[in-house]
């Protein structure tokens, strides 16, 4: 899944981004308030950790603007701001969770989770569609209640598209989920891993639509 | 005289006192008078009751009818008359002695004169009578001119006295009245919360309490800029310490749990860096609050050079790291007055925000000189320089260059400041003419040298 992280100092920025790199995310890092305007607005990101004392541009001003052009991307502020006003302010202004430096990257993680969670709707963090179970938080995945092994793409795929179950997303849309930038996509990455993960999981759980992209069905078509 | 500490009590003292002091004033006025009055009017009334006399005893030397002495009058004791025929003692009243009045050796023939007749001070008036033989006393006693003088006072002063408790409520009633301003505002302060510190406004305020109010509300406006400035520092100084210990935390964390040696060794790499920063950053933090608040300088002369030089050395291992190019070049004789320590201080900000601030392999250039009187350091270097929009945010408190991926406090600047305040010097910003990058030059004004000479 992908992150978008939002913190000017170096040393901090780099260690929160190895630990959700840990924890099974793909991490994009800016460090002002007008690259990550830019990135917010291009909700190519499953989440976004934002730093509100920001360079260039002041992360509440970020935020404020971010939702009144309507991008609904959920984003957790982490900052040195405590007070109870601060908390408020951040939370009204449109912040979906609020957190005090320094925080734990094990509840970091855990809070991204809850709010990509929430963000689709899923009433826990095990997500199941048919026979195919999913867990984020361990990164992993059941079929018939069997544990079985994928690998982090093919787990961050299944993860975008049982999300979003039932909606037909595009080549584009998986392939953004997918890979952080700087990483390398391969021409016919998304195809390759729809395969596996059809091997796995059998061959009627994702379908093709011609053109457009793929669908996870939500109930097994009748035969 | 203690004067009590109340206002008003001091007030009412005062005012009761100088008026009783004026009445009793008066009252030693109108005794003096009333008895040079007195004894005038009273003596000539002697000086007649001798006439007389010496008159009827002319008319009856011979026949020795007498004069009634029986005392018709309770004034009449204190009233006596003698008269002497040929040395003989002839009429005399009842209460008067057998002797002359007058003893011989202060009879001068005729006048006035005070005596002690049986312990009693009495006014005598003697006169000879018309025939050398006859002589003539009249006497009256003094107690009773006193008396009378007494009267008088007693007339004056029992009515005033009587006024006196009046006259104090109402004195103590009016000063109070007249103080109430006074009451009100210590009133208001009493009732103020000790952060408070908003100014005080009274309605119509007494002319003499304006400049204390004023004072007192500059004095507020002072303490809040103080403490304002205190409570911002200390907000910004936890906040400032709150990202490096969170990135030590999480790198901690990632080490902790990462399984690349490489990748855990960068982490811990990074958690030791951290630590470095949160050390300097709480180095510098103290640097400034014992500046801030009021340090005492321990002004010597300074050789400015061999002072730059010794930082120079010290920092040298940085920006060999750097590979950058370090110089310095000292000038002979560059001295100073200030405070060894902190100008070490200031240099060390400088020179460390010149290596940190430029790239691998730019030049840092430190130069010592004089200008005229006036000592010169400055600290050039080849790095990105600022932008016009920045240059004038460089003292805040805690600001930093956007974009650096330095770590830096955003403290050195206003440590450096504070320092140049202190020993008066100047700190001017500029664009290297040489180098291309930031040029600090700090100058210690020779008058300012002398300046600083009066006060140590």
């Amino acid at each position: 899944m992908r992150i978008l992280l939002v913190e000017d100092d170096p040393l901090l920025g780099d260690g929160i981004r190895a630990g959700l790199r840990q924890a099974g995310f793909q991490v994009d890092w800016v460090r002002d308030g007008k690259a990550a305007e830019t990135e917010l607005r291009s909700q190519s990101h499953a989440a976004a950790v934002l730093d509100l004392g920001l360079p260039l541009k002041d992360g509440i001003e970020v935020l404020s603007s971010m939702r009144r052009a309507g991008v609904t991307l959920p984003v957790l502020v982490l900052t040195a701001r405590d007070t109870v006003t601060d908390r408020v302010r951040g939370l009204d202004i449109g912040a979906d969770d609020y957190v005090v430096k320094p925080v734990d990257l094990l509840e970091l993680a855990a809070r991204l989770r809850a709010l990509v969670r929430r963000a689709h709707g899923q009433p826990q963090e095990k997500l199941e569609v048919q026979h195919v179970t999913l867990e984020p938080a361990t990164r992993l995945v059941y079929r018939n209640g069997e544990s079985i092994t994928v690998s982090t793409r093919e787990f961050d795929l299944l993860h975008v598209l049982m999300l979003n179950a039932g909606r037909v997303m595009s080549r584009e849309q998986l392939e953004q989920a997918m890979y952080g930038w700087g990483q390398e996509v391969e021409s016919n990455a998304v195809e390759v891993h729809i395969h596996r993960l059809r091997t796995k999981l059998g061959s009627d759980l994702i379908r093709t639509i011609r053109g457009v992209g793929y669908v996870l069905v939500r109930e097994s078509a009748p035969t | 005289m203690i004067l009590p500490r109340s206002l008003q009590g001091r007030l009412l003292v005062l005012v009761i006192g100088v008026v009783i002091g004026v009445w009793l004033i008066t009252a030693l006025f109108i005794w003096r008078d009333a008895r040079s009055e007195l004894d005038e009017l009273l003596d000539s009334h002697l000086a007649q009751a001798a006439a007389l006399l010496i008159i009827q005893q002319t008319q009856s030397i011979d026949d020795d009818d007498g004069i009634d002495t029986r005392v018709p009058h309770p004034y009449a004791p204190k009233v006596a008359f003698q008269i002497f025929h040929e040395g003989q003692p002839a009429v005399r009243s009842v209460n008067a002695p057998i002797h002359p009045m007058i003893p011989a050796d202060r009879d001068v023939g005729q006048g006035f004169a005070t005596v002690q007749i049986d312990g009693e001070a009495w006014r005598v008036f003697y006169a000879r009578g018309a025939r050398e033989d006859t002589r003539v006393y009249v006497g009256e006693r003094v107690d009773s001119r006193t008396s009378i003088l007494l009267a008088v006072l007693r007339g004056t002063l029992w009515p005033m006295a009587a006024a006196l408790p009046l006259f104090g409520l109402a004195t103590w009633w009016a000063v109070r009245r007249g103080v109430t301003p006074l009451r009100k505002l210590s009133r208001s302060i009493a009732q103020r919360g000790p952060d408070d510190l908003a100014p005080v406004v009274m309605r119509q305020t007494p002319a003499e309490m304006s400049p204390v109010l004023d004072a007192l509300n500059q004095l507020f406006v002072r303490i809040r800029t103080v403490w304002e400035a205190e409570r911002r520092f200390t907000a910004d100084a936890a906040h400032e310490l709150r990202t490096p210990i969170a990135a030590i935390r999480t790198q901690a964390q990632v080490a902790l749990a990462e399984t690349d040696d490489a990748l855990r060794g960068h982490a811990l790499r990074a958690t030791l860096e951290g630590c470095d920063r949160a050390t300097r950053l709480v180095d510098q933090l103290l640097v400034l609050s014992r500046l801030e608040s009021g340090a005492t300088l321990e002004l010597i002369q300074v050789d400015l050079s061999a002072l730059a030089q010794r930082v120079v050395a010290e920092l040298a291992p940085a920006a060999i790291a750097k590979r950058q190019s370090l110089e310095f070049e000292g000038a002979s004789h560059c001295h100073v007055t200030g405070d060894d320590m902190l100008l070490a201080v200031l240099v060390r900000n400088l020179v460390d925000n010149a290596i940190r601030y430029s790239a691998s392999g730019a030049s840092v250039l430190i130069k010592t000189g004089t200008n005229g009187d006036n000592a010169i350091l400055s600290v050039e270097d080849s790095g990105p320089g600022l932008t016009d929009a920045d240059l004038p945010r460089l003292g805040e408190r805690f600001f930093r260059v956007p974009g650096t991926a330095e770590s830096g406090s955003g403290l050195g600047w206003s440590i450096v400041q504070r320092v140049a305040d202190l020993h008066a010097a100047t700190v001017a910003v500029r664009r290297s003419k040489t180098l291309g990058g930031l040029e600090v030059d700090v100058c210690w004004l020779a008058t300012a040298a002398q300046w600083r000479a009066t006060r140590c």
